[in-house]
């Protein structure tokens, strides 16, 4: 059975050259081609990419202009290859009086054709590759070496901005992330619980806020504005709800905001003598046990055991050098410091207020 | 002894009597067309679960406040959409459904070379399904579908998630290793590498991809599990984990698994557009190890989805190069499927215009992908919505496009009617306006700074007003999607019942799974063909010998149905 199959052999139907009206079909693909380009090369694209026509910081023109050649190529292969779609649907359709066996063309391979839609195509993503690295390279390397350092530290929900202090300590201002323009900054981006991410539109600028890792940016905002800052990383459950805002203004702006916000910190230091060592024990079990024993000095976890700290012979100065006094206490656990011997979270990143300040110091000094 | 050595040439001593009874015929069946329905069925069940969780999606943004959802529940619906979506819809219907029914009948066998394991590898399916859905005690998961820790190790659902997840995991091993087997050795004789049909090469690329890549997902899932349960600190950077191991490993397997995803649709179109066309595929060769460059680059690109998050800088380059490369293996297909539809007779059934739409739709998913690769725009666009927007251009325009089309072709084969053309076209023009307006804005939203898997997108609007109506237009659109499969599951149940008797090839097909009876037999091929060329070559006859049925060498589509005019022009 059916050893020799038979049947009539079908018609076959060839196109005419290319194909009816092919190459006005492709004019006209060219013709919307150079369209789109010239609107994506020469008009504002503020409407699809924040703040393109002005960048704001140094790296936003750059990557900028790697969008517009991949969109100018990109959306050109899209728009032939949609085009031919829908010629070749039309030209190419079966006519009702065709016989029901007529067969089209039996082109399977045109070497030459395969060469250059294989070469081509490497040649652009070649040149991309090359263009691609270069922009990549000036994001990475070509901000010059910065005066400012800002560090942020992404908790659930809110992004923690910090500038640095006195004598190598960091504080956190109270309002919003500033930034001078013109001035190349250096951002190190890490996170005290879950990953973040941080994420400003204007400024092309994008970094995850990793526990453990401390991540490192350069770059230079170029124009004064404000402008948003939203986590795109889910981080729980008010992900959507995590943005904060940075403002670039002047360097004499910026110096005044960052020496006015030092000011506001610094104000009306904690009234040591109103604390209550009962309540400052138990604010010490829970906030201060994890890195500091209650033991002699050289007990360390992370920071030196804390025991009789203001009457110690060895250890007469505080970290940061100064006379273990109540005050100089306080102004540690409320400021912070970060130096060469240790580091010790500010006020913010242990959550104290000015009372768990007064009762921790109070503790502190009632174990002479 | 004799000297002369025994050569089987008749096979048909071998058929087995088909299984007797209920559960043994369609429960715990091993034969592969069964078990594919049961792969149709339980992944089209899950299809329309995450779809609904889509829609409650869409309808939280259609209020910039999003109060439709609290926010936790929002999360859970986003996450869920996203598992169930890749795991136990589009993976289970382009690799269980498709590959089991199309494949072993593409290549003259009489079932896949492990029939026990195969249905094993059903069953796990329903079962890690369960396992899923079960921590809704609990909680369902909800740190997104990649469930990055430390955030998922906040929730409990997350150890329900990893033993789902590592379950379909088994399960896809399993396949793979059982399609692989097929492949190498089952075909019939005669049937050459190069002579295999094409969606049977895409599903051999797939199944290396399966086999290999969803044990690396194993591995950072059980850590993981290990983590959420017995809080072993993999990957909790305060007692020294590494947070950014898992997403290593992760995207190690899920981004092969996209290829998982697409391959199989690239196969699909293959089949469809030299039928519908009328004339032999154009670059056979190009298609077939295209498919087989693109699963193994796919092995080296996992660290795009990472630029952002804590890498080093150099490493980016690399796995930026070889993602712009693999651009050129896509490229070679979607050039060739266009030069398949040149000095073709094109017919415009339902089959073929989700493989046109498939052309332009995927061109437009694999562009914005080049987008994503350049290191430097993807500092902007990472975690954006653009990023919603080209991955569902990608699976909703590419795999599930590419699924709708073999549903449309190969439901004749499977089961005997057509489908109802009218209620095909309707569903493809749904789906594809559905499919612009939901996910096509999503671009432009992105890169203007909405970040994804917000719950609420209040910050946004006071940057671009325009995004309420843009919302609105992907709501309403997307509700469209959900219409067109709704109305190719109300045809297929009708169909089934009343469509159109097909006879073998209703559309003048030359693949060898067109020239047995529709539904096919229990044991496939009575007797196992001869292959002695390549099926697409239109104007020459069927390169088979020893075929079950006398079938016209040169297949012609079925004719329409006339209109009768005894029931009132109908």
């Amino acid at each position: 059975m059916a050893d020799q199959l038979t049947g009539t052999k079908p018609q076959v139907i060839e196109p005419k050259g290319m194909g009816p009206g092919f190459w006005p079909v492709m004019i006209a693909l060219t013709v919307v081609n150079l369209v789109i380009a010239y609107i994506i090369l020469f008009t504002p694209l503020d409407w699809l990419l924040p703040a393109e026509w002005n960048p704001v910081a140094d790296r936003a023109a750059d990557i900028d202009l790697l969008f517009k050649f991949m969109g100018v190529f990109g959306l050109a292969i899209l728009v032939y290859v949609t085009g031919f779609v829908f010629y070749a649907a039309f030209a190419f359709r079966r006519r009702p009086e065709e016989p029901a066996n007529s067969v089209g063309v039996h082109l399977h391979d045109l070497p030459k054709l395969e060469f250059w839609w294989t070469v081509i195509p490497t040649i652009l993503l070649t040149v991309l590759v090359a263009l691609t690295i270069q922009i990549w390279h000036r994001i990475q390397f070509g901000t010059a070496a910065s005066a400012l350092t800002t560090e942020v530290i992404a908790h659930q929900f809110n992004f923690e901005i910090r500038y640095p202090g006195w004598q190598g300590s960091v504080f956190t201002p109270p309002d919003e992330m500033h930034l001078p323009v013109g001035k190349p900054v250096r951002l190190l981006i890490t996170s005290g619980d879950v990953i973040h991410q941080y994420w400003v539109p204007e400024f092309r600028l994008k970094a995850a806020a990793v526990p453990g890792l401390v991540q490192n940016l350069n770059f230079m905002p170029t124009r004064t504005g404000t402008f948003d800052i939203a986590c795109s990383e889910y981080c729980g459950i008010n992900h959507s709800k995590m943005q904060g805002k940075v403002v670039v203004e002047s360097p004499q702006a910026f110096e005044k905001w960052l020496a006015g916000a030092k000011a506001h910190v610094r104000t009306g230091p904690v009234a040591v003598a109103k604390g209550d060592a009962g309540a400052g024990k138990a604010l010490f079990a829970q906030k201060c046990a994890v890195c500091h024993a209650m033991g002699p000095f050289d007990q360390k976890i992370v920071g030196p055991g804390l025991l009789k700290i203001t009457d110690d012979p060895k250890h007469p100065k505080l970290v940061d050098g100064k006379p273990p006094t109540p005050a100089n206490i306080a102004n540690i656990l409320q400021n912070g410091y970060t130096g060469p011997i240790g580091a010790m979270p500010n006020r913010q990143a242990n959550g104290l207020s000015d009372k768990d300040i007064a009762n921790l110091v109070s503790y502190l000094v009632s174990l002479k | 002894m004799h000297a002369t050595p025994v050569v089987h040439t008749d096979h048909s001593d071998h058929i087995h009597p088909p299984p007797e009874g209920f559960i043994r015929k369609y429960v715990f069946s091993t034969d592969h067309k069964v078990i594919a329905f049961q792969y149709l069925a339980v992944g089209i069940f899950f299809l329309m679960i995450a779809g609904s969780f889509a829609e409650l999606i869409r309808v939280q943004l259609w209020n910039p406040k999003g109060t439709f959802l609290s926010f936790s529940t929002y999360n859970e619906m986003f996450t869920m959409h996203g598992t169930v979506g890749v795991w136990l819809v589009v993976i289970p219907l382009v690799t269980g459904a498709l590959g089991n029914f199309i494949m072993p009948l593409q290549i003259g066998a009489r079932d896949v070379a492990f029939p026990w394991l195969n249905m094993l590898s059903f069953w796990l399916f329903p079962v890690a399904g369960l396992i899923l859905f079960s921590s809704f005690i609990f909680g369902l998961p909800s740190a997104g579908w990649t469930e990055y820790p430390p955030i998922s190790l906040q929730y409990v659902g997350t150890a329900f998630w990893c033993l789902a997840i590592i379950t379909i995991g088994i399960s896809s091993t399993l396949t793979g290793l059982n399609f692989t087997a097929t492949v190498v050795k089952m075909r019939a004789p005669g049937m050459t590498w190069t002579r295999m049909p094409l969606f049977t090469w895409a599903t051999f690329a797939t199944a290396l991809v399966n086999m290999i890549a969803t044990v690396a997902l194993s591995a950072a899932l059980l850590a993981l599990f290990l983590d959420t349960v017995f809080h072993v600190p993999f990957f909790e950077a305060d007692k020294g984990g590494a947070p950014v191991m898992y997403q290593h490993m992760f995207w190690f397997y899920s981004h092969p698994a996209v290829y998982i995803f697409i391959l199989p649709a690239f196969g699909v179109i293959s089949e469809v557009l030299p039928v519908f066309c009328r004339r032999t595929i154009f670059g056979y060769k190009m298609i077939a190890f295209s498919s087989l460059a693109i699963a193994i680059l796919g092995f080296a690109v996992w660290a795009h989805h990472m630029f952002p998050s804590g890498i080093a800088p150099w490493l980016q380059l690399p796995f930026m190069i070889v993602t712009y490369a693999i651009g050129i293996p896509t490229g070679l297909k979607v050039f060739s499927w266009l030069a398949t539809l040149w000095g073709g007779r094109i017919q415009f059934s339902t089959p073929m215009l989700y493989a046109l739409a498939f052309l332009i739709t995927f061109t437009f998913g694999g562009i914005t992908g080049i987008f994503l690769a350049a290191v430097p725009a993807d500092l902007h666009e990472h975690g954006s919505y653009f990023v919603v927007g080209h991955f569902h251009y990608v699976v909703a325009g590419g795999s599930v496009i590419g699924f709708l089309a073999a549903v449309t072709f190969w439901f004749p084969k499977a089961t005997g009617r057509m489908l109802h053309e009218g209620l095909g076209k309707l569903g493809f023009w749904l789906f594809v306006i559905g499919l612009t307006g939901t996910f096509l804005p999503m671009h432009w939203l992105g890169l203007e700074g909405l970040p994804r898997r917000y719950a609420s997108y209040e910050y946004f609007l006071a940057r671009y007003p325009d995004v309420v109506f843009w919302n609105r237009v992907e709501t309403v659109s997307s509700f469209f999607m959900a219409a067109s499969v709704a109305i190719l599951v109300i045809n297929m149940i009708w169909s089934i019942r009343r469509g159109r008797a097909s006879g073998i090839n209703p559309w003048g097909a030359r693949t060898l799974e067109w020239t047995i009876s529709s539904p096919p037999p229990y044991y496939n091929f009575k007797k196992i063909p001869t292959v002695f060329g390549r099926p697409y070559d239109y104007s020459e006859p069927l390169p088979y010998r020893n075929l079950d049925n006398d079938v016209d060498a040169y297949p012609a589509p079925m004719p329409a149905p006339r209109p009768n005019p005894s029931l009132g022009g109908r």
